[in-house]
């Protein structure tokens, strides 16, 4: 075996340093760009899911959510639940909130949305609305007759924002405007602070203090219909909710998946677009090596007749090839890692992608430019072995005289 | 000792029929040096080819040293093509990529993987006259001398026998005799039986053994003498 490996390391050797430069640049430029896009289709759709989940824990949902499982969709006695759900060991912060809908009115704008009756301080231990505040300020415990917009509900004189049309377009801090409850109560709010998430439904919704829910909604006092809890990052979150769901009955407690639902679909949906994408990209890989190492074996026919005539072994040959193939392989891995680590990456975090969840950065971890190494080589050698096999089932006679 | 025996090779090529050797029998003592000769289309190359183990009869047996190689596996016979046999093809038959010194000991690291390979294969070239050439490739060569560089390598292996076919037919005068008198020298001082096809009368005198073939058939099998 060790003969065998040693002439085809020869005949590999002198094939690639007597090769057709062209043609070896040529393969391995398209099979840089192919582990290239490897590498930047699972990186963009997985910083695509990681920047939506995070966005959605840290705006939307917090990393669980406590509602009421019974006929009252109201949590009665929030704060005691709340500190019980605070002793619980992980947790972070726990948070209530209370959500009417809402018609805003600005000049002759008019735009639905939902208002949350927040407590700012311990709300801003769970979501970090209040550090992305980009006109006024954020609510403080006792503020009253004040509204806190998300830009795209405010519209600030932003008509590139995805729902500028449906917004009150022109409203900024400072700004009055009008709310008319569900229950019918109108109130006139100046607007204390703009925020500007980038997760477009958050964005969307309008925030009071508990005090002024309380003022339009009596029965939200010392209640709440939800309450948002976050939890550490090494915290096993399954434990704890358990362990809130066992604080008293009549408690719905979801996880932020369960909650917002739309996330898995998105994230299923990424990933078959993600195996998709590779398939089309193996394939071309698989191509290219099989086109290359075909070409290459034909024009050889001969020479390869010649070689077994006098005594090399089809194995011997054969892997002389495959040695080639992992060169290939190899150089254009090598070439995609460099770029996508000096070039793209650097790139794309300066000159981000944007999606409604806000900023989208490349997330690659070494488990992913293993996987595309061991593909892109699998798939070389394969490729690169298909033609060699079907020439050494030639007739000696055949490959050298035709 | 080269035994052939009743061999026949019938090509069928759509409606048409070739008896290219038509019960051929003969037999080669070791360190002979035997000229298989003819006219063009007689069957000479077909016959080398069969005893180079390079493709099979249709009929017939060829025993090399007592066995029978007739119709042994591929492998079985690139074996016995590795270690036992060495081939000149006409047409030189060298590795365009490799060098002068990696064209012959190519077969050799095949054969022995942590030998001497490299340093046989100099004193080959040696041998034939190429001392100056070891790092030249292929392209950088006259015809005679990638003729000289084709049997250095046929040799690497110390195989028994030498089978050349017609290995003077692209040369000039000057180079067919260099490389005919190589054969003969390598003949007398390495005592490898040769075998070489030739369509030149003019050949003969190389030749202790000259065998004759005409339409596939063998008309003479004569040891003639050329002292």
């Amino acid at each position: 075996m060790t003969k065998s490996f040693k002439v085809a390391g020869l005949l590999a050797y002198t094939s690639i340093r007597k090769g057709n430069p062209g043609v070896i640049l040529l393969t391995v430029l398209i099979l840089a760009l192919v582990s290239l896009n490897l590498l930047f289709i699972p990186g963009l759709l997985q910083g695509l899911v990681s920047g939506a989940n995070t966005q959605l824990k840290n705006t939307y949902s917090g990393d669980i959510v406590v509602q009421s499982n019974t006929a009252n969709p109201l949590l009665s006695d929030a704060p005691d639940l709340i500190n019980k759900i605070d002793a619980i060991n992980g947790v972070t912060a726990a948070a209530p909130r209370n959500s009417q809908g809402a018609e805003f009115i600005y000049g002759s704008e008019h735009t639905d949305a939902m208002v949350y009756g927040i407590a700012p301080e311990t709300d801003a231990d769970v979501f970090t609305i209040d550090k992305s505040i980009v006109e006024g300020s954020y609510l403080s415990p006792g503020d009253t007759d004040e509204i806190m917009l998300g830009i795209q509900l405010a519209g600030a004189d932003k008509p590139d924002l995805e729902l500028y049309a449906r917004s009150l377009l022109t409203v900024h801090a400072g700004d009055e405007i009008t709310v008319i409850y569900g229950n019918g109560v109108q109130k006139q709010y100046k607007v204390k602070g703009i925020f500007y998430t980038h997760f477009l439904q958050t964005d969307a919704e309008a925030f009071v203090s508990q005090t002024e829910m309380q003022s339009v909604y009596p029965a939200t006092a010392n209640s709440a219909d939800s309450i948002y809890v976050k939890v550490k990052d090494e915290a096993d979150i399954n434990s704890i909710i358990t362990q809130i769901g066992n604080i008293e009955s009549g408690l719905r407690v979801l996880s932020w998946q369960d909650y917002a639902g739309i996330v898995k679909s998105l994230t299923d949906s990424f990933n078959v677009i993600n195996v998709i994408l590779n398939i089309v990209n193996l394939l071309i890989a698989g191509i290219t090596v099989f086109i290359v190492t075909y070409i290459d074996v034909a024009n050889r026919r001969r020479q390869i007749g010649v070689q077994r005539a006098i005594g090399i072994t089809p194995w011997s040959i054969t892997f002389s090839y495959l040695i080639r193939a992992i060169f290939y392989a190899i150089t254009a891995i090598a070439l995609a890692i460099l770029l996508f680590l000096f070039v793209v990456s650097p790139l794309e975090a300066k000159y981000p992608f944007y999606f409604p969840f806000g900023a989208v950065y490349l997330v690659i971890g070494a488990p992913t430019i293993f996987r595309m190494t061991a593909i892109v080589l699998g798939i070389s050698l394969v490729a690169s072995f298909l033609p060699v096999r079907g020439m050494m089932r030639m007739k000696i006679m055949e490959a050298i005289w035709g | 000792m080269y035994e052939i025996d009743k061999l026949t090779k019938i090509y069928n090529m759509e409606k048409v029929r070739v008896i290219a050797l038509d019960a051929v029998s003969f037999v080669i003592p070791d360190e002979a040096i035997v000229s298989i000769m003819g006219r063009s289309g007689s069957g000479k190359s077909t016959l080398l080819k069969q005893m180079g183990l390079l493709d099979n009869p249709t009929s017939g047996k060829i025993t090399f040293n007592g066995k029978d190689v007739t119709w042994l596996p591929e492998g079985e016979r690139a074996k016995l093509r590795l270690g036992y046999l060495g081939y000149v093809f006409q047409e030189y038959a060298l590795l365009g990529e490799l060098t002068s010194l990696q064209n012959v000991y190519l077969p050799g690291m095949m054969l022995n993987g942590a030998g001497d390979y490299k340093y046989r294969a100099q004193e080959l070239l040696e041998l034939v006259g190429l001392r100056q050439r070891i790092k030249h490739y292929p392209r950088e060569l006259s015809g005679g001398e990638q003729q000289r560089v084709a049997i250095a390598r046929a040799l690497i292996n110390n195989p028994g026998v030498l089978l050349a076919d017609e290995p003077c037919a692209n040369l000039d005068t000057t180079s067919s005799t260099m490389v005919m008198e190589t054969l003969v020298r390598l003949n007398r001082e390495l005592k490898v039986t040769v075998v070489f096809v030739s369509h030149d009368p003019a050949d003969k005198k190389y030749a202790d053994t000259i065998i004759t073939l005409s339409d596939g058939k063998l008309t003479e099998a004569a040891k003639v003498s050329n002292d």
